[in-house]
């Protein structure tokens, strides 16, 4: 092959140095070499290599091609079969621009018919999509971006740079009003972006940012041709398996397997496997029902009810995966009696983690520590479980009331939202807090109820969403801003220089081994006096008829369906 | 007969008339800030007040009640001073509004103080020129003003040398621009021209929605009032007739039993048993196309569910009404003077006994086109009913209204309805 050897970066090797001496592990291993621009195929060799069974072979390691999309090598059935319609109830809502997409919803719809860059799988992995490698610089300021070449869109155009650069134009321009617009405002505008040739682009960063490839798999940012004019229901122009041929707002959209598409299957044959797909607007409750009856075969999200009613049906298959999504028990510092950490740490104490987990979400998560680091987070520094404790959290709520001459119990008053498990979670909590010296009073309100005071209730429980990295929220939640007031979404007004310095320093830092290092700091210091309690990280599932095969749960709820087949 | 039914007519237009405003202060006052549903709660009142100000909400109620009802482009053709008309835009197939003037298919622009024209061309895309300083109007506090039609269908008034600001929604936010028009018309044709606006829910014209699901609910309506009305009046005939014998009790205490089972109990019950555990018929009424309507399969438990409800409350009425005439002087005289028990009830009861089961069966006409929002929910029917619950949920007023004012309409005509049955059945209506 006349292809250059991609450039590995040097800090692969290094990890791959203590993935042999079983410092990492193999998924950690791949997650941090992909990362850092290695094709999945070369870090796949990069750790086999590093395997202790394996004859050692110091840094040699070259790319085969490059060119396998990486999820259709693992775990390859014996045989497959072709055809069949999936259909799915999900609602539908208004689509016009993908960039301006505000739901998962509609970018499960597009991303059918247009696609990523970038692909961050089940595991939390990102890996090249469109992309056929990236490469970053030492200081991760400079990103270059290798695009897969002969991918052609579904009206023919080849996909080329000129294709990227339009659609990050797209993302950036405000006439848009894209997302994109604020997550990725780092890089500085469009004049920081470099068409290298027709299939190489070059990323000159403002400030450093090590979620570069995370970033481009954000939903609104499929790749639209260069031609594309705003919106996408009447120009369904993409590179995906399949194309858009009926949407209707709150009914249905049908998409069609197309023929030449580039990702090939087990079978030698272009994918998709399926000929057709169909969404079904229809309500939650029916479409367990209709499920049940095989009217349908998958349903959109389903609620912990829906899980609880269909885990058990013959014929029915739940996949479920964990997350970083969770319910935020979170209180205000700026306010009496939780600026006294004392009285923050007592009712972390009455958290019985299992026992709200059962009671809540019937087992189906992780339990956490009081840290907004999810356990699936390649960062995640691991920390014992802290002990349900009302008696230690009694002598703290004494000393408290003691020194402020007041008696026990402390009366407060705790707000959430009657959603999927949020009620359960407030109610357990008074329960075992009543012990400790807490008398709470729920208030619990409608969602939007909820939403509209969110970051103004003084204790309350928050839910709050996925992401890939464990340093991608907690700049959102608990840093100041420039000028020294607490970011618009610091819901509890907790500002920690030390842990404001450490999270910098987290940000910046490449190495896995050292970034965890750090993360157990930023850990001990949301344990010892942060302003959250987290009892567990809920899972996900992913209900499908058993029919279905190769269907995987994503934690954002995302649908990759290019490689499911359905056995006749 | 014709005075009666021209009466009748006349009434109907006042009735409808009056709903048409009450329906609208209804939502005007129920609906609360319907900015701060869009824009959420983070927005700035400034925000709030631009966006209200775009979709026209900052105009008096009566203004906009005239608006909805019958249209504003006369209004804001007095202002801009050219005929207002729509054109479909080939490309996007969509009801654009353009200002003819000349000739020529104008709207307008400002970028920098600057008036620009667009000129309309034939593929749908618009050619860009600066207009002429001739267009200013000297506005009412002296100040030069210009009335165009904007690129989103509004007609706008700007002011010379005093750009507006506004806050235009985008995904990532409000975003502030400038050189925008100070005040603005929503432009519209009014429902009673067949145009009850934009869905703030679908971002598409409410009309886009509205008929697919005004034609699956009268499907599922007409199919159900097909089987109830037929079974309904026979079993409460059958029942009148046979007063206080078993068979009068079997039929009395099931409808008793119909009636008191609240409808989501019922469809519940049929999905699990039918369609679970033996598994006979589709339990929901997913529609994987438009055409499924037509199968007719899918419709029977979401019509059975329906027949449980309304069966027993229109027999009941029937028999009621049945025993009262069947015990009436007129029929004893009937059946004495040997006419065949047959003939008396057919010819002389029914038809008398059939008055007061009419207004109920007109009544449930309209409470099956738009009322069975529960049955619609349980079977994922897509029909008039949930297009109604969901787009008051979200605060689409355009929406609410358009397809309340259906509902209010058909309320309407089975009423005049009604009434034509009735001076067919009682002569004595006929010639008052």
């Amino acid at each position: 092959m006349s292809q250059p050897t991609p450039r590995i970066h040097p800090l692969i090797y290094e990890a791959q140095d203590q993935l042999r001496r079983g410092r990492i592990t193999r998924r950690e291993f791949m997650r941090y070499a992909t990362l850092l621009g290695a094709s999945v195929a070369t870090a796949s060799a990069l750790a086999a290599c590093a395997q202790p069974t394996a004859p050692a072979q110091e840094g040699a390691a070259p790319a085969e091609g490059g060119g396998a999309a990486a999820p259709a090598q693992e775990a390859a059935p014996a045989s497959v079969q072709r055809g069949g319609t999936l259909r799915k109830a999900m609602q539908l809502q208004r689509i016009d621009h993908p960039a301006r997409m505000s739901w998962v919803e509609a970018a499960n719809v597009v991303r059918q018919v247009a696609e990523y860059l970038t692909l961050t799988g089940p595991d939390n992995i990102t890996r090249p999509y469109l992309l056929e490698r990236w490469e970053a610089s030492d200081d991760v300021q400079t990103w270059t971006l290798y695009l897969r070449k002969g991918i052609t869109f579904n009206n023919g155009q080849e996909l080329t740079a000129d294709d990227v650069i339009f659609t990050i134009g797209q993302w950036l321009d405000p006439d848009v009003g894209s997302s994109m617009l604020g997550l990725i405002s780092y890089w500085g505008g469009m004049e920081n972006v470099e068409k290298v040739d027709d299939y190489t682009i070059r990323l000159h960063l403002q400030s450093p940012n090590i979620a570069v490839p995370e970033h481009l798999f954000h939903y609104p940012a499929v790749i639209l041709p260069r031609t594309f004019e705003g919106d996408f229901i009447k120009q369904p122009v993409g590179t995906g398996a399949f194309t858009l041929a009926e949407y209707a707002e709150g009914e249905r959209a049908v998409l069609k397997a197309r023929p030449d598409y580039w990702q090939t299957g087990v079978d030698g044959q272009p994918l998709p496997y399926l000929d057709e797909i169909i969404y079904v607007s229809i309500d939650k409750d029916a479409a367990v029902a209709a499920i049940q009856a095989g009217q349908i075969d998958s349903i959109y999200q389903p609620r912990p009810s829906d899980y609880l009613a269909l885990k058990d049906v013959p014929g029915i298959s739940v996949y479920s995966v964990g997350t970083a999504q969770t319910f935020v028990l979170r209180v205000r510092v700026d306010l009496e009696p939780w600026d006294d950490n004392r009285v923050r740490t007592a009712l972390k104490k009455c958290q019985d983690r299992e026992k709200i987990l059962q009671l809540s979400y019937f087992g189906e998560g992780l339990v956490g520590i009081d840290a907004h680091v999810s356990p699936v987070h390649p960062e995640y520094c691991e920390q014992p479980i802290p002990a349900y404790d009302p008696e230690g959290a009694r002598a703290l709520l004494e000393e408290y009331a003691a020194e402020k001459g007041i008696e026990l119990p402390l009366r407060v008053t705790l707000a959430t939202k009657n959603d999927e498990a949020e009620p359960e979670i407030a109610q357990a909590l008074k329960e075992l807090a009543e012990p400790a010296g807490f008398d709470i009073t729920l208030d619990i309100t409608e969602p939007s109820g909820y939403w509209d005071r969110w970051t103004e209730v003084d204790l309350g429980i928050t839910a709050w969403t996925h992401r890939p990295l464990g340093i991608m929220v907690l700049p959102l939640a608990y840093i100041a801003d420039e000028e020294g007031k607490p970011v618009p979404w610091n819901e509890t007004r907790w500002v920690d220089e030390e842990f404001t310095q450490k999270l910098r320093e987290a940000e910046r830092t490449l190495d896995l081994e050292a970034r965890r290092e750090i993360m157990c700091d930023i850990e001990a210091i949301m344990q010892e006096r942060g302003p959250i309690g987290i009892s567990y990280w809920k899972n996900v599932w992913n209900i499908t008829r058993s029919e279905f095969q190769n269907v995987v749960a994503h934690p954002t709820s995302y649908d990759l369906l290019y490689e499911i087949w359905k056995e006749a | 007969m014709a005075r009666f039914i021209l009466r009748s007519l006349l009434s109907t237009a006042v009735t409808m008339f009056l709903v048409s405003l009450a329906l609208f202060l209804l939502v005007e006052v129920g609906s609360g800030d319907i900015t701060v549903k869009i824009l959420g709660v983070f927005s700035t009142p400034e925000q709030r007040a631009s966006y209200r100000a775009q979709l026209g909400l900052d105009q008096p109620w009566y203004l906009r009640y005239l608006d909805w009802l019958v249209g504003n482009d006369w209004r804001a053709e007095r202002l801009v001073g050219h005929p207002l008309v729509t054109v479909r835009n080939p490309q996007s197939g969509e009801l654009e509004w353009w200002a003819q003037v000349a000739g020529e298919q104008l709207r307008w622009d400002m970028e920098e103080g600057q008036i620009y024209e667009l000129v309309r061309q034939e593929d749908g895309s618009a050619m860009r020129r600066p207009a002429p300083e001739t267009i200013w109007r000297e506005g009412p506090e002296g100040e030069a003003v210009f009335w165009g039609v904007d690129e989103q269908n509004r007609a706008a008034m700007w002011i010379q040398g005093k750009p507006g600001v506004a806050f235009i929604l985008t995904k990532a936010g409000m975003r502030q621009e400038t050189d925008a028009p100070h005040r603005y018309i929503p432009l519209r044709k009014g429902l009673l021209r067949g145009d009850p606006g934009m869905s703030l829910m679908t971002g598409r014209p409410v009309m886009a929605t509205l008929p697919t699901r005004i034609r699956n609910t009268f499907v599922l309506a007409g199919l159900a009032f097909m089987v109830v009305m037929p079974l309904a009046l026979l079993f409460g005939i059958v029942a009148g007739v046979n007063e206080g014998r078993p068979l009068d009790r079997t039929i009395s205490i099931t409808s008793l039993a119909l009636t008191a089972t609240p409808e989501f109990v019922t469809g519940v019950f049929l999905i699990l048993i039918l369609g679970i555990w033996l598994r006979v018929l589709p339990p929901t009424t997913v529609f994987l196309s438009d055409s499924d309507i037509w199968n007719l399969k899918l419709l029977v438990l979401p019509v059975l569910t329906l027949t449980a409800v309304e069966l027993g409350y229109v027999v009941r009425m029937t028999r009621a009404s049945m025993v009262e005439v069947m015990n009436s002087p007129y029929i004893r005289t009937a059946i004495l003077k040997g006419m065949p028990f047959r003939r008396v009830v057919f010819r002389h009861a029914v038809r008398n006994a059939l008055m007061a089961p009419i207004t109920v069966i007109m009544l449930h006409v309209n409470w099956l086109v738009g009322g069975i929002v529960v049955v619609e929910v349980v079977f994922g029917f897509p029909g008039l009913g949930s297009y109604i619950y969901d787009a008051a949920i979200f605060g689409d007023f355009n929406a609410v209204e358009a397809a309340a004012m259906l509902m209010v309409t058909i309320a309407v005509g089975t009423r005049l309805v009604g009434d034509v049955i009735y001076t067919l059945l009682n002569p004595r209506i006929r010639y008052s």
